[in-house]
Protein backbone atom coordinates (compact mmCIF):
# COMPACT_ATOMS: atom_id res chain seq x y z
CA UNK A 1 0.00 0.00 0.00
CA UNK A 2 2.62 2.37 1.09
CA UNK A 3 4.47 1.66 -2.16
CA UNK A 4 1.61 2.61 -4.35
CA UNK A 5 1.17 5.68 -2.71
CA UNK A 6 4.67 6.39 -3.49
CA UNK A 7 4.13 5.57 -6.64
CA UNK A 8 1.47 7.37 -7.18
CA UNK A 9 2.78 10.70 -5.69
CA UNK A 10 5.59 10.63 -7.77
CA UNK A 11 3.62 10.02 -10.77
CA UNK A 12 1.64 13.03 -10.08
CA UNK A 13 5.27 15.19 -9.51
CA UNK A 14 6.09 13.77 -12.32
CA UNK A 15 3.08 14.79 -14.28
CA UNK A 16 2.80 18.31 -12.61
CA UNK A 17 6.39 18.86 -13.94
CA UNK A 18 5.39 17.72 -17.44
CA UNK A 19 2.29 19.88 -17.47
CA UNK A 20 4.68 23.06 -16.71
CA UNK A 21 6.46 22.63 -20.27
CA UNK A 22 3.17 22.66 -21.85
CA UNK A 23 1.59 26.37 -22.31
CA UNK A 24 -1.65 26.96 -24.33
CA UNK A 25 -3.30 30.13 -25.50
CA UNK A 26 -7.41 30.08 -26.89
CA UNK A 27 -7.38 33.37 -28.06
CA UNK A 28 -4.27 33.43 -30.63
CA UNK A 29 -4.78 36.14 -33.19
CA UNK A 30 -4.12 35.20 -36.78
CA UNK A 31 -4.46 38.41 -39.64
CA UNK A 32 -3.17 38.39 -43.35
CA UNK A 33 -2.62 40.73 -45.83
CA UNK A 34 -2.45 41.00 -49.62
CA UNK A 35 -1.99 44.43 -51.41
CA UNK A 36 -2.90 44.89 -55.16
CA UNK A 37 -3.50 47.90 -57.51
CA UNK A 38 -6.86 47.07 -57.00
CA UNK A 39 -7.57 46.92 -53.26
CA UNK A 40 -6.21 45.37 -49.45
CA UNK A 41 -7.36 42.59 -48.45
CA UNK A 42 -6.70 41.56 -45.02
CA UNK A 43 -8.36 39.81 -42.64
CA UNK A 44 -8.38 39.10 -38.85
CA UNK A 45 -9.23 36.44 -36.16
CA UNK A 46 -8.19 36.00 -32.56
CA UNK A 47 -10.01 32.68 -32.25
CA UNK A 48 -7.09 30.30 -33.34
CA UNK A 49 -6.24 27.97 -30.56
CA UNK A 50 -2.16 27.44 -29.66
CA UNK A 51 0.16 25.54 -27.56
CA UNK A 52 4.20 25.04 -27.18
CA UNK A 53 5.93 22.40 -25.40
CA UNK A 54 9.00 24.50 -23.90
CA UNK A 55 10.82 21.38 -23.26
CA UNK A 56 10.85 19.20 -27.00
CA UNK A 57 9.72 23.11 -28.86
CA UNK A 58 7.06 21.64 -30.33
CA UNK A 59 4.26 24.36 -31.59
CA UNK A 60 1.28 23.77 -32.75
CA UNK A 61 -1.60 26.05 -34.17
CA UNK A 62 -5.35 25.51 -35.37
CA UNK A 63 -7.46 28.33 -36.29
CA UNK A 64 -11.38 27.83 -37.47
CA UNK A 65 -11.32 29.27 -41.05
CA UNK A 66 -14.96 30.80 -40.86
CA UNK A 67 -13.63 33.11 -38.15
CA UNK A 68 -11.60 35.22 -40.02
CA UNK A 69 -13.29 38.82 -40.12
CA UNK A 70 -13.00 40.99 -43.20
CA UNK A 71 -13.79 44.78 -43.64
CA UNK A 72 -16.16 44.12 -46.79
CA UNK A 73 -18.34 41.29 -46.21
CA UNK A 74 -19.25 40.16 -49.44
CA UNK A 75 -14.86 39.10 -49.74
CA UNK A 76 -15.42 37.23 -46.30
CA UNK A 77 -18.11 35.37 -48.16
CA UNK A 78 -15.81 35.00 -51.49
CA UNK A 79 -13.30 33.63 -48.92
CA UNK A 80 -15.09 31.14 -47.56
CA UNK A 81 -16.93 30.11 -50.22
CA UNK A 82 -14.66 30.39 -53.32
CA UNK A 83 -11.63 30.28 -51.82
CA UNK A 84 -10.66 28.35 -48.53
CA UNK A 85 -13.95 26.74 -49.16
CA UNK A 86 -14.32 26.49 -45.87
CA UNK A 87 -17.42 24.03 -45.72
CA UNK A 88 -15.14 21.36 -46.93
CA UNK A 89 -12.11 22.73 -44.97
CA UNK A 90 -13.06 24.07 -41.77
CA UNK A 91 -9.62 24.66 -39.87
CA UNK A 92 -6.11 25.10 -40.81
CA UNK A 93 -3.77 23.69 -38.91
CA UNK A 94 0.54 23.78 -37.98
CA UNK A 95 2.09 21.45 -36.50
CA UNK A 96 6.04 22.28 -36.09
CA UNK A 97 9.07 22.17 -34.07
CA UNK A 98 11.81 25.14 -33.07
CA UNK A 99 15.02 23.86 -34.61
CA UNK A 100 17.20 25.82 -32.50
CA UNK A 101 18.87 25.03 -29.32
CA UNK A 102 17.51 26.79 -26.76
CA UNK A 103 16.24 27.12 -23.17
CA UNK A 104 13.10 28.51 -23.13
CA UNK A 105 12.54 27.92 -19.38
CA UNK A 106 14.35 31.37 -19.05
CA UNK A 107 13.60 35.18 -19.51
CA UNK A 108 14.38 36.51 -22.54
CA UNK A 109 13.76 37.09 -25.90
CA UNK A 110 14.78 34.52 -28.61
CA UNK A 111 14.67 34.60 -32.58
CA UNK A 112 13.83 31.28 -33.37
CA UNK A 113 13.48 29.30 -36.57
CA UNK A 114 10.43 26.95 -36.58
CA UNK A 115 9.74 24.00 -39.05
CA UNK A 116 6.34 22.53 -39.74
CA UNK A 117 3.78 21.77 -41.66
CA UNK A 118 1.11 24.19 -42.39
CA UNK A 119 -2.26 22.10 -43.64
CA UNK A 120 -4.88 24.72 -45.20
CA UNK A 121 -7.44 24.06 -47.96
CA UNK A 122 -6.93 20.24 -47.38
CA UNK A 123 -3.46 20.74 -48.84
CA UNK A 124 -0.01 20.78 -46.55
CA UNK A 125 3.00 22.43 -47.48
CA UNK A 126 6.38 22.29 -45.17
CA UNK A 127 7.58 25.45 -44.28
CA UNK A 128 10.91 26.62 -42.74
CA UNK A 129 9.63 30.19 -41.35
CA UNK A 130 11.49 32.90 -38.18
CA UNK A 131 9.44 33.85 -35.10
CA UNK A 132 10.05 35.55 -31.79
CA UNK A 133 9.73 34.19 -28.87
CA UNK A 134 9.80 35.88 -25.87
CA UNK A 135 9.65 34.90 -22.58
CA UNK A 136 8.60 36.65 -19.27
CA UNK A 137 7.98 35.73 -15.74
CA UNK A 138 8.37 32.21 -17.45
CA UNK A 139 5.47 32.35 -19.46
CA UNK A 140 6.25 32.71 -23.28
CA UNK A 141 5.05 34.75 -26.13
CA UNK A 142 5.50 33.94 -30.21
CA UNK A 143 5.03 36.02 -33.30
CA UNK A 144 5.70 35.25 -36.33
CA UNK A 145 5.34 36.77 -40.21
CA UNK A 146 5.54 34.60 -42.98
CA UNK A 147 4.36 34.37 -46.70
CA UNK A 148 1.86 32.03 -48.30
CA UNK A 149 1.67 31.43 -52.00
CA UNK A 150 -1.96 30.67 -52.94
CA UNK A 151 -1.11 28.62 -55.18
CA UNK A 152 1.23 25.92 -52.72
CA UNK A 153 -2.14 25.06 -51.66
CA UNK A 154 -4.17 24.74 -54.56
CA UNK A 155 -6.03 27.89 -54.05
CA UNK A 156 -7.51 29.12 -57.30
CA UNK A 157 -8.01 32.52 -58.16
CA UNK A 158 -9.73 33.18 -61.67
CA UNK A 159 -8.26 35.17 -64.77
CA UNK A 160 -11.08 37.25 -64.54
CA UNK A 161 -9.97 39.10 -60.64
CA UNK A 162 -6.49 37.76 -60.75
CA UNK A 163 -5.81 41.60 -60.78
CA UNK A 164 -7.54 42.01 -57.27
CA UNK A 165 -6.34 38.87 -55.67
CA UNK A 166 -2.20 39.27 -54.91
CA UNK A 167 -0.15 35.29 -54.79
CA UNK A 168 1.26 35.90 -51.97
CA UNK A 169 -0.32 36.83 -48.81
CA UNK A 170 1.76 37.84 -45.87
CA UNK A 171 0.62 35.60 -42.72
CA UNK A 172 1.26 37.39 -39.12
CA UNK A 173 0.16 34.79 -35.89
CA UNK A 174 0.40 36.29 -32.23
CA UNK A 175 0.15 33.91 -29.21
CA UNK A 176 0.86 34.83 -25.94
CA UNK A 177 0.70 31.61 -23.93
CA UNK A 178 -0.37 30.66 -20.15
CA UNK B 1 0.18 -3.15 -10.30
CA UNK B 2 3.13 -4.02 -12.80
CA UNK B 3 1.51 -3.18 -15.82
CA UNK B 4 -0.30 -0.26 -14.30
CA UNK B 5 3.13 1.15 -13.92
CA UNK B 6 4.13 0.64 -17.36
CA UNK B 7 0.95 2.03 -18.80
CA UNK B 8 1.33 5.05 -16.86
CA UNK B 9 5.07 5.22 -17.86
CA UNK B 10 3.92 4.94 -21.83
CA UNK B 11 1.05 8.30 -21.13
CA UNK B 12 3.83 10.30 -19.51
CA UNK B 13 5.71 9.35 -22.39
CA UNK B 14 3.35 10.60 -24.69
CA UNK B 15 3.44 13.51 -23.44
CA UNK B 16 6.49 14.15 -25.73
CA UNK B 17 4.67 13.68 -28.66
CA UNK B 18 3.59 16.40 -30.99
CA UNK B 19 -0.02 14.70 -31.23
CA UNK B 20 -0.35 15.86 -27.53
CA UNK B 21 -0.39 19.25 -28.23
CA UNK B 22 -3.07 18.48 -30.93
CA UNK B 23 -5.47 16.59 -28.61
CA UNK B 24 -5.35 19.45 -26.08
CA UNK B 25 -7.91 21.60 -27.91
CA UNK B 26 -10.02 18.61 -29.75
CA UNK B 27 -12.35 20.17 -31.97
CA UNK B 28 -13.08 23.39 -29.69
CA UNK B 29 -12.12 25.50 -31.96
CA UNK B 30 -14.75 24.52 -34.76
CA UNK B 31 -17.48 26.64 -33.67
CA UNK B 32 -20.62 24.97 -33.58
CA UNK B 33 -23.76 26.64 -34.88
CA UNK B 34 -22.39 28.48 -37.59
CA UNK B 35 -24.88 29.73 -39.99
CA UNK B 36 -24.33 28.50 -43.14
CA UNK B 37 -23.15 30.63 -45.81
CA UNK B 38 -24.07 31.74 -49.58
CA UNK B 39 -27.69 29.48 -49.79
CA UNK B 40 -27.59 31.65 -52.99
CA UNK B 41 -25.67 33.93 -54.28
CA UNK B 42 -28.05 36.89 -54.71
CA UNK B 43 -31.40 38.40 -52.67
CA UNK B 44 -33.02 37.46 -55.55
CA UNK B 45 -33.17 33.91 -56.86
CA UNK B 46 -34.66 34.74 -60.33
CA UNK B 47 -37.42 37.07 -60.10
CA UNK B 48 -38.64 36.48 -56.15
CA UNK B 49 -36.80 36.88 -53.24
CA UNK B 50 -33.81 34.43 -51.53
CA UNK B 51 -33.37 34.26 -48.13
CA UNK B 52 -30.17 36.36 -48.51
CA UNK B 53 -29.67 39.73 -47.29
CA UNK B 54 -27.68 42.42 -47.44
CA UNK B 55 -25.04 42.40 -44.48
CA UNK B 56 -25.10 45.71 -43.14
CA UNK B 57 -23.46 48.89 -44.63
CA UNK B 58 -23.51 47.31 -48.07
CA UNK B 59 -25.76 48.88 -50.84
CA UNK B 60 -26.90 46.56 -54.18
CA UNK B 61 -27.42 48.62 -57.17
CA UNK B 62 -29.82 46.09 -59.22
CA UNK B 63 -31.08 46.45 -62.67
CA UNK B 64 -33.07 43.66 -64.18
CA UNK B 65 -34.80 43.55 -67.37
CA UNK B 66 -37.28 41.76 -69.21
CA UNK B 67 -36.75 41.12 -73.06
CA UNK B 68 -39.99 40.86 -75.35
CA UNK B 69 -41.65 37.41 -76.52
CA UNK B 70 -38.70 35.22 -78.33
CA UNK B 71 -41.49 33.33 -80.41
CA UNK B 72 -45.14 33.10 -81.31
CA UNK B 73 -46.72 36.84 -82.82
CA UNK B 74 -44.30 38.87 -81.56
CA UNK B 75 -40.85 36.84 -81.68
CA UNK B 76 -39.14 35.14 -84.24
CA UNK B 77 -36.28 37.40 -86.43
CA UNK B 78 -38.39 40.46 -86.69
CA UNK B 79 -37.89 41.57 -83.62
CA UNK B 80 -34.44 39.71 -82.94
CA UNK B 81 -36.08 37.11 -80.61
CA UNK B 82 -37.49 39.67 -78.38
CA UNK B 83 -34.66 41.61 -78.16
CA UNK B 84 -36.12 44.91 -79.55
CA UNK B 85 -38.61 45.15 -76.92
CA UNK B 86 -38.20 45.29 -73.68
CA UNK B 87 -41.33 44.24 -71.43
CA UNK B 88 -40.56 45.33 -68.29
CA UNK B 89 -37.11 46.97 -66.94
CA UNK B 90 -36.29 47.40 -62.95
CA UNK B 91 -33.61 49.76 -61.51
CA UNK B 92 -33.19 50.09 -57.58
CA UNK B 93 -31.12 50.61 -54.95
CA UNK B 94 -31.06 48.51 -51.82
CA UNK B 95 -29.21 48.75 -48.03
CA UNK B 96 -28.45 46.30 -45.56
CA UNK B 97 -29.40 47.91 -42.01
CA UNK B 98 -27.93 45.01 -40.00
CA UNK B 99 -26.91 41.95 -41.27
CA UNK B 100 -30.38 40.73 -40.48
CA UNK B 101 -32.35 43.73 -42.01
CA UNK B 102 -32.47 45.47 -45.74
CA UNK B 103 -34.74 47.83 -47.16
CA UNK B 104 -34.95 49.09 -50.75
CA UNK B 105 -36.33 51.56 -53.29
CA UNK B 106 -37.15 50.84 -56.89
CA UNK B 107 -38.38 52.03 -59.97
CA UNK B 108 -39.52 49.41 -62.22
CA UNK B 109 -41.57 50.26 -65.81
CA UNK B 110 -44.47 47.98 -64.93
CA UNK B 111 -46.01 45.12 -67.36
CA UNK B 112 -49.52 44.23 -66.86
CA UNK B 113 -52.34 46.56 -66.28
CA UNK B 114 -50.34 49.42 -64.59
CA UNK B 115 -47.37 50.72 -65.32
CA UNK B 116 -44.41 53.48 -63.67
CA UNK B 117 -44.16 51.46 -60.38
CA UNK B 118 -42.31 52.75 -57.03
CA UNK B 119 -41.51 49.93 -55.47
CA UNK B 120 -40.45 50.20 -51.01
CA UNK B 121 -39.57 46.76 -49.70
CA UNK B 122 -37.90 45.35 -46.54
CA UNK B 123 -36.76 41.97 -45.65
CA UNK B 124 -35.66 40.40 -42.56
CA UNK B 125 -33.99 37.33 -42.14
CA UNK B 126 -35.35 35.66 -38.99
CA UNK B 127 -33.68 32.37 -38.66
CA UNK B 128 -30.22 31.26 -40.35
CA UNK B 129 -29.58 27.39 -41.52
CA UNK B 130 -27.02 25.81 -39.41
CA UNK B 131 -23.75 23.96 -40.52
CA UNK B 132 -24.68 21.54 -37.55
CA UNK B 133 -28.44 21.18 -38.61
CA UNK B 134 -29.19 23.37 -34.68
CA UNK B 135 -31.49 25.15 -37.42
CA UNK B 136 -32.29 22.98 -40.26
CA UNK B 137 -33.77 25.65 -42.76
CA UNK B 138 -33.19 29.69 -43.25
CA UNK B 139 -36.55 31.50 -43.13
CA UNK B 140 -36.86 35.66 -44.08
CA UNK B 141 -39.92 37.46 -44.28
CA UNK B 142 -40.04 40.01 -47.19
CA UNK B 143 -42.09 42.59 -47.78
CA UNK B 144 -43.41 45.68 -50.33
CA UNK B 145 -45.52 48.27 -51.06
CA UNK B 146 -46.00 49.36 -54.72
CA UNK B 147 -47.69 52.66 -55.98
CA UNK B 148 -48.02 53.53 -59.51
CA UNK B 149 -47.63 56.57 -60.83
CA UNK B 150 -49.75 56.39 -64.50
CA UNK B 151 -52.40 58.67 -65.28
CA UNK B 152 -55.59 57.36 -64.09
CA UNK B 153 -57.94 55.96 -66.91
CA UNK B 154 -61.24 57.50 -67.73
CA UNK B 155 -63.30 54.43 -68.03
CA UNK B 156 -64.61 52.99 -64.82
CA UNK B 157 -64.51 49.45 -65.23
CA UNK B 158 -60.09 49.74 -65.72
CA UNK B 159 -57.95 48.20 -63.07
CA UNK B 160 -56.02 51.78 -63.81
CA UNK B 161 -58.76 54.02 -63.31
CA UNK B 162 -57.76 55.31 -60.03
CA UNK B 163 -60.68 56.85 -57.55
CA UNK B 164 -58.30 57.68 -54.70
CA UNK B 165 -55.16 57.42 -53.95
CA UNK B 166 -54.85 53.74 -52.17
CA UNK B 167 -55.81 52.50 -55.56
CA UNK B 168 -52.76 52.81 -57.02
CA UNK B 169 -51.14 50.42 -54.30
CA UNK B 170 -50.74 47.31 -53.92
CA UNK B 171 -48.40 44.90 -51.62
CA UNK B 172 -46.57 41.70 -51.71
CA UNK B 173 -46.11 39.92 -48.17
CA UNK B 174 -44.05 36.38 -48.14
CA UNK B 175 -42.19 33.89 -46.17
CA UNK B 176 -38.95 32.30 -47.82
CA UNK B 177 -38.01 29.19 -46.37
CA UNK B 178 -34.75 27.87 -47.38
CA UNK B 179 -32.23 24.93 -46.92
CA UNK B 180 -29.08 24.44 -48.50
CA UNK B 181 -28.76 21.12 -49.03
CA UNK B 182 -25.30 20.91 -49.56
CA UNK B 183 -22.69 23.40 -51.34
CA UNK B 184 -24.76 22.43 -54.88
CA UNK B 185 -28.23 22.31 -54.04
CA UNK B 186 -30.27 24.84 -52.36
CA UNK B 187 -34.00 24.40 -52.25
CA UNK B 188 -36.77 27.52 -51.53
CA UNK B 189 -40.24 27.31 -50.65
CA UNK B 190 -42.35 30.91 -50.44
CA UNK B 191 -45.82 31.21 -49.28
CA UNK B 192 -46.95 34.71 -50.77
CA UNK B 193 -49.73 36.54 -50.58
CA UNK B 194 -50.06 39.84 -53.01
CA UNK B 195 -52.96 42.23 -52.21
CA UNK B 196 -53.88 45.08 -54.78
CA UNK B 197 -56.37 47.65 -53.47
CA UNK B 198 -57.93 47.93 -56.99
CA UNK B 199 -58.60 45.25 -59.30
CA UNK B 200 -61.40 44.54 -62.14
CA UNK B 201 -64.19 42.64 -61.83
CA UNK B 202 -63.80 39.04 -60.87
CA UNK B 203 -60.19 39.52 -60.21
CA UNK B 204 -58.98 39.05 -56.64
CA UNK B 205 -57.73 41.34 -54.20
CA UNK B 206 -55.91 38.89 -52.06
CA UNK B 207 -54.05 36.26 -54.18
CA UNK B 208 -52.49 33.82 -52.49
CA UNK B 209 -49.11 32.00 -54.38
CA UNK B 210 -46.75 29.11 -53.40
CA UNK B 211 -43.19 29.38 -55.05
CA UNK B 212 -41.11 26.99 -55.07
CA UNK B 213 -37.44 27.86 -56.22
CA UNK B 214 -34.01 26.52 -56.28
CA UNK B 215 -30.29 26.18 -57.31
CA UNK B 216 -27.93 23.87 -58.78
CA UNK B 217 -24.44 24.95 -59.29
CA UNK B 218 -22.34 22.85 -61.12
CA UNK B 219 -19.11 24.97 -60.36
CA UNK B 220 -17.82 27.48 -57.91
CA UNK B 221 -19.42 29.96 -59.83
CA UNK B 222 -21.89 28.97 -62.30
CA UNK B 223 -25.39 27.93 -60.80
CA UNK B 224 -28.39 26.78 -62.66
CA UNK B 225 -31.42 28.35 -61.25
CA UNK B 226 -34.97 27.38 -61.20
CA UNK B 227 -38.58 29.53 -59.89
CA UNK B 228 -42.13 28.31 -60.07
CA UNK B 229 -45.09 30.15 -58.20
CA UNK B 230 -48.64 28.55 -58.17
CA UNK B 231 -51.08 31.42 -57.81
CA UNK B 232 -54.54 29.88 -55.91
CA UNK B 233 -56.87 31.85 -57.95
CA UNK B 234 -60.65 30.63 -57.86
CA UNK B 235 -61.43 28.48 -60.77
CA UNK B 236 -64.55 30.95 -61.10
CA UNK B 237 -62.34 33.82 -61.92
CA UNK B 238 -59.59 31.62 -64.31
CA UNK B 239 -62.83 30.48 -66.01
CA UNK B 240 -64.59 34.38 -66.56
CA UNK B 241 -60.97 35.73 -67.66
CA UNK B 242 -60.16 32.70 -69.84
CA UNK B 243 -64.04 33.55 -71.30
CA UNK B 244 -62.67 36.91 -72.15
CA UNK B 245 -59.73 34.86 -73.96
CA UNK B 246 -57.54 36.32 -71.06
CA UNK B 247 -55.95 32.81 -69.78
CA UNK B 248 -53.52 33.01 -66.63
CA UNK B 249 -50.52 30.84 -66.35
CA UNK B 250 -48.06 30.60 -63.88
CA UNK B 251 -44.86 31.80 -63.88
CA UNK B 252 -42.18 29.71 -64.73
CA UNK B 253 -38.60 30.82 -65.23
CA UNK B 254 -34.78 29.12 -65.45
CA UNK B 255 -31.93 31.09 -64.94
CA UNK B 256 -28.06 30.92 -65.02
CA UNK B 257 -25.86 32.81 -61.91
CA UNK B 258 -22.66 34.47 -62.59
CA UNK B 259 -20.37 35.16 -60.19
CA UNK B 260 -17.51 37.52 -61.21
CA UNK B 261 -16.22 39.14 -57.93
CA UNK B 262 -18.40 42.10 -56.66
CA UNK B 263 -20.89 41.09 -59.27
CA UNK B 264 -23.92 38.40 -59.88
CA UNK B 265 -24.87 38.50 -63.35
CA UNK B 266 -28.29 36.30 -63.89
CA UNK B 267 -29.25 35.50 -67.53
CA UNK B 268 -32.86 33.59 -67.54
CA UNK B 269 -35.74 32.86 -69.42
CA UNK B 270 -39.41 33.56 -68.12
CA UNK B 271 -42.57 33.52 -69.54
CA UNK B 272 -43.77 36.34 -67.30
CA UNK B 273 -43.54 39.80 -68.65
CA UNK B 274 -43.49 41.58 -65.24
CA UNK B 275 -40.65 41.42 -62.64
CA UNK B 276 -42.50 42.87 -59.49
CA UNK B 277 -44.38 39.91 -57.14
CA UNK B 278 -47.06 42.24 -57.38
CA UNK B 279 -47.91 41.56 -60.78
CA UNK B 280 -46.09 38.29 -62.27
CA UNK B 281 -48.06 36.54 -59.83
CA UNK B 282 -51.34 37.49 -60.45
CA UNK B 283 -51.36 39.08 -64.05
CA UNK B 284 -49.03 36.53 -66.33
CA UNK B 285 -50.71 35.78 -69.56
CA UNK B 286 -47.98 34.20 -71.37
CA UNK B 287 -47.23 31.09 -72.00
CA UNK B 288 -44.34 28.94 -72.77
CA UNK B 289 -46.05 27.21 -74.78
CA UNK B 290 -46.10 29.55 -77.60
CA UNK B 291 -43.24 30.94 -77.46
CA UNK B 292 -43.76 34.08 -75.46
CA UNK B 293 -40.94 33.62 -72.91
CA UNK B 294 -38.20 36.15 -72.96
CA UNK B 295 -34.81 36.16 -71.78
CA UNK B 296 -34.10 38.78 -69.13
CA UNK B 297 -31.07 39.51 -66.75
CA UNK B 298 -30.58 40.59 -63.45
CA UNK B 299 -27.16 42.60 -62.71
CA UNK B 300 -26.10 43.42 -58.99
CA UNK B 301 -22.87 45.17 -58.12
CA UNK B 302 -22.73 45.23 -54.16
CA UNK B 303 -20.78 48.29 -52.28
CA UNK B 304 -19.58 48.12 -48.77
CA UNK B 305 -19.99 51.37 -47.90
Amino acid sequence: MKRITTLFAGICLTLSGFAQDIYSCKNTTLSFFSATPMEDIDAITSKGVSAINVKTGAVYFKVAVNTFKFKKSLMEEHFNENYLESDKYPTAEFKGKITDNIDLHKDGTYNVTVEGTLNMHGVDKVYREKATITVLGGKPTAESKFNVRLVDHKIKVPTLVVKNIAETVEVTVKANYN
Amino acid sequence: MKYIFLLLLSCTLDCYAQDDLVKMFGNDSVKTHEPVIATYKSTRIIQGHSPETLKKRELDFRVAHHFGDLGGEYGGAKTFFGMDNSSDVRIAFEYGITDRLMVGIGRTKGSGSLTQMYEGLAKYRLLRQTTDDHVPVSVSLFGNAVVSAMTSSITKSDASYFDKFSDRMSYTGQVILARKFNRNLSLTLSPTLVHRNRVVYKDVNDLFALGAGGRFKFSKRLGLLVEYFYPFRSQESKDYFAAQGRKFYNPLAVGLEIETGGHVFHVNFTNSTAILENQFIPETTTTWQQGQFRWGFNISRRFSL
